[in-house]
């Protein structure tokens, strides 16, 4: 390996669903032809069969390393820096601490933990370690809107005070655990980086439109931020569009209305649309949200400072995803606890 | 839609505005393009203003006594362009003369009395409609055509976004004040209200809305809305209605709607083409059918022949008082409101 490249190990190879494995469909690749990062190692998830399974058959196609026997093995490896996490969300909590705790910077796939309590328990170990807990939280890279970011905290639109915001995916595996918290971490994550104010107040409503099972595909969120910002949210799984890849996105954007301007964020572009005999389609160059979420990764450990976001920062999205749905059974707004102003 | 003929001898129906402020113009050029109605006169509490209306009119009668404008044999009908919280008692005193009303939104500022008025024009036998002009809008219309259509299945989730800035005079403007208004929950808010209950075709059943006076902190209206309505079979509309965005000149109208089927979208740009220039960028609106002419035609048909199906119903007329209410109910407590309180003790 050169100067300054990390060393990989993927473990784990599940997520919210029967068909969710992003280790092998998103980071996989993006650690591939990422410069500062090479691929070492792969194990399975302890206790997991299937996932151990499913290491040893990567291990053989990619010519790795046999899986080491246990975790805590894994995790001795010298050459692994990096540990990227796609761990059954039930198993995931433990396995990040684990890394953590062997001192080896991490990669989270996205809900970092399904309660806040277990955020909150993953976060008080990555302070502890001064290793970088980095949240996918991915989305918040999109060139779209990684600009407008820099427009808002530039003062572009003056104060902002309200942002309205659609996460709407057409197609694709419904996950059992509900789309609220399948996909709410991308939204959210979005409106706290464009904001930088954290949530005070949360009221949700929860529906099952397009998925036969009981778990919600519709979740609208009703968010009241710090300085009396408020943002509403729509987060849900339709059905197939000819016009979208099944499980992509059939409407992404954000509008910020602040005391001077309005900014409208359409993350479906930039795109060059392309329109022939079958549905029209949209493609573009460059880096996509995984590469520059993996830049950060490295730019983070490099520097040897807390990635952004943070595991903090996941915590707070669990506790505004735990509050809505309380709210959505009780149909009252909650009020988030205000005792974490330091974390920030 | 039958129109009426210059042949078949029906003279047009004789029609008095009340309130001749700055919508009263549009119901004026309407008439003016109707052949089923004319302007017979002008009403106002403010002798200056309707005296000049009625001249702008080609001089037509004025008068500033609504009960001597009623008493004509040849005002068969009234529309009435006054401040909201006079709604009701003039509805009351048209239904009395037993004269048809188009009243400009919201029929009035309150459940009962929105209930009180419909009643009333029952007992009369007279025709009473809500002038919720959105309804008859292209845009509007082209959006419930397609969800009509079945383009989207059964529609579950709605978004419709008014956004402008200041159109309002000074502190001096009725509208501000939320005992003339009713507060903009009521004053506008009732437009989206009402549009997307009529294109959801479902009865609304809580509101949660949050306000927020943008403008000036010493507003006591909030000049921008934001509203959830839950609907009886689970469907969700989120509606923002402004007049606090900044430029003053935003003028934006956006559009989503996803339904088991499908989304469909009128995407904030893509109604109307950019025009820039030295003075900057703007929007030129697409050429379309006039609302106040298309929603006055279907007030003529509803007189024509009170048994058809209604463009817009008086129980929509209630049903959007009663959402504005829940609106501003729910922004002062920060809670949801059922419509089931707002209603309570009046019949649907
Ligand atoms: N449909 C729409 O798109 C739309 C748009 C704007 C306003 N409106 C509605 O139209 C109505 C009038 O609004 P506006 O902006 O034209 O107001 P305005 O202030 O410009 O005009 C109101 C007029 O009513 C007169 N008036 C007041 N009290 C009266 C009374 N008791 N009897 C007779 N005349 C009286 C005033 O002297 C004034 O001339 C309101 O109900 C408003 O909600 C509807």
């Amino acid at each position: 390996m050169s100067e300054g490249t990390l060393g990989v190990l993927l473990l784990g190879f599940a997520g919210l669903g029967p068909d969710q494995d992003h280790q092998q469909d998103m980071y996989l690749p993006a650690f591939g032809t990422h410069d500062g990062f090479e691929v070492v190692a792969a194990a399975g998830t302890p206790g997991d069969a299937a996932d151990q399974a499913a290491a040893e058959r990567l291990a053989g196609k990619l010519g790795l390393p046999a899986p080491a026997a246990d975790l805590d093995a894994a995790l001795a490896d010298p050459a692994v820096d990096v540990v990227s996490v796609c761990a059954p969300p039930e198993r995931r909590v433990d396995a990040v601490i684990a890394a953590l705790r062997a001192g080896k910077h991490v990669l989270v796939d996205k809900p970092l933990a399904l309660t806040a309590a277990d955020a909150a328990r993953v976060a008080a170990v990555a302070a502890e370690s001064g290793t970088v807990c980095l949240p996918a939280h991915h989305q918040r890279f999109h060139p779209m809107i990684a600009a407008a970011r820099g427009a808002v905290a530039g003062g572009k639109v003056g104060l902002p005070w309200n942002v309205q915001a659609d996460f709407l995916v057409a197609g694709g595996t419904p996950s059992p655990a509900g789309e609220l918290a399948n996909f709410a971490v991308y939204p959210v994550d979005v409106v706290l980086a464009l904001t930088g104010l954290r949530v005070r107040r949360v009221y949700a409503r929860l529906s099952t439109y397009w998925t036969d099972g009981g778990a919600d595909d519709f979740a609208l969120l009703f968010l009241t931020h710090e300085n009396g910002l408020t943002s509403t949210i729509s987060i849900g799984r339709t059905r197939e569009l000819a016009d979208t890849r099944p499980a992509g996105l059939a409407v992404h954007r954000y509008r910020v209305s602040g005391s001077h301007g309005v900014l409208d964020i359409d993350a479906s572009r930039p795109a060059v649309v392309l329109r022939r005999a079958e549905a029209s389609s949209q493609t573009w160059h460059g880096a996509g949200t995984v590469d520059r979420l993996l830049d950060e990764l490295h730019a983070a450990v490099s520097a040897g400072r807390p990635s952004s976001p943070s595991a903090a920062d996941a915590v707070h999205i669990a506790e505004i995803v735990d509050a809505a749905r309380t709210s959505g059974v009780s149909g009252h707004p909650v009020d988030l606890r205000s005792d974490q102003e330091g974390s920030r | 839609m039958a129109r009426h003929s210059v042949i078949d001898g029906t003279a047009p129906l004789g029609v008095v505005i009340v309130g001749a402020g700055f919508i009263a113009d549009h119901h004026g050029a309407a008439l003016r393009a109707s052949s089923r109605a004319r302007l017979a006169g002008i009403v106002d509490v403010d002798a200056g203003r309707a005296s000049a209306a009625a001249t702008a009119a080609g001089g037509v009668p004025w008068t500033t006594d609504l009960a001597a404008a009623l008493a004509r044999p040849d005002v068969g009908a009234a529309i009435v362009c006054t401040p909201n919280v006079t709604h009701e008692p003039i509805a009351l005193q048209i239904a009395a003369a037993g004269k048809h009303l188009l009243m400009e939104k919201p029929l009035t500022i309150t459940a009962p009395s929105a209930r009180a008025v419909v009643d009333a024009f029952d007992a009369a036998g007279t025709v009473v409609m809500a002038a919720h002009t959105h309804r008859f809008y292209d845009y509007a219309r082209a959006v419930d055509d397609a969800i009509a259509g079945g383009a989207v299945g059964r529609p579950v989730f709605a978004r419709l976004a008014l956004l402008g800035g200041w159109i309002w005079p000074d502190w001096r403007a009725w509208v501000l004040d939320p005992a003339k208004s009713g507060g903009h929950a009521l004053h506008n808010g009732v437009h989206l209200l009402d549009l997307v209950s009529w294109w959801l075709r479902d009865e609304p059943v809580s509101v949660y809305a949050r306000g927020r006076a943008q403008t000036a902190a010493e507003l006591r209206i909030h000049d921008y809305l934001e509203m959830h309505v839950e609907y009886a079979r689970g469907a969700d509309a989120v509606c923002e209605m402004s007049r606090g965005h900044r430029p003053s000149t935003l003028d934006r109208r956006d559009v989503l709607i996803a339904g088991t089927e499908g989304v469909l979208q009128l995407p904030a740009d893509g109604w109307g083409s950019t025009v820039v220039t030295e003075s900057g960028t703007s929007l030129l609106h697409p050429q379309a059918a006039n609302g106040f002419a298309v929603q006055l035609d279907a007030w003529l048909d509803a007189i024509a022949d009170p048994r058809a199906e209604r463009a817009m119903t008086p129980a929509d007329a209630v049903r959007a008082v009663a959402l504005g209410v829940a609106t501003e109910l729910s922004i002062e407590r920060g809670e949801p409101v059922t419509l089931d309180e707002v209603m309570e003790g009046v019949r649907r």
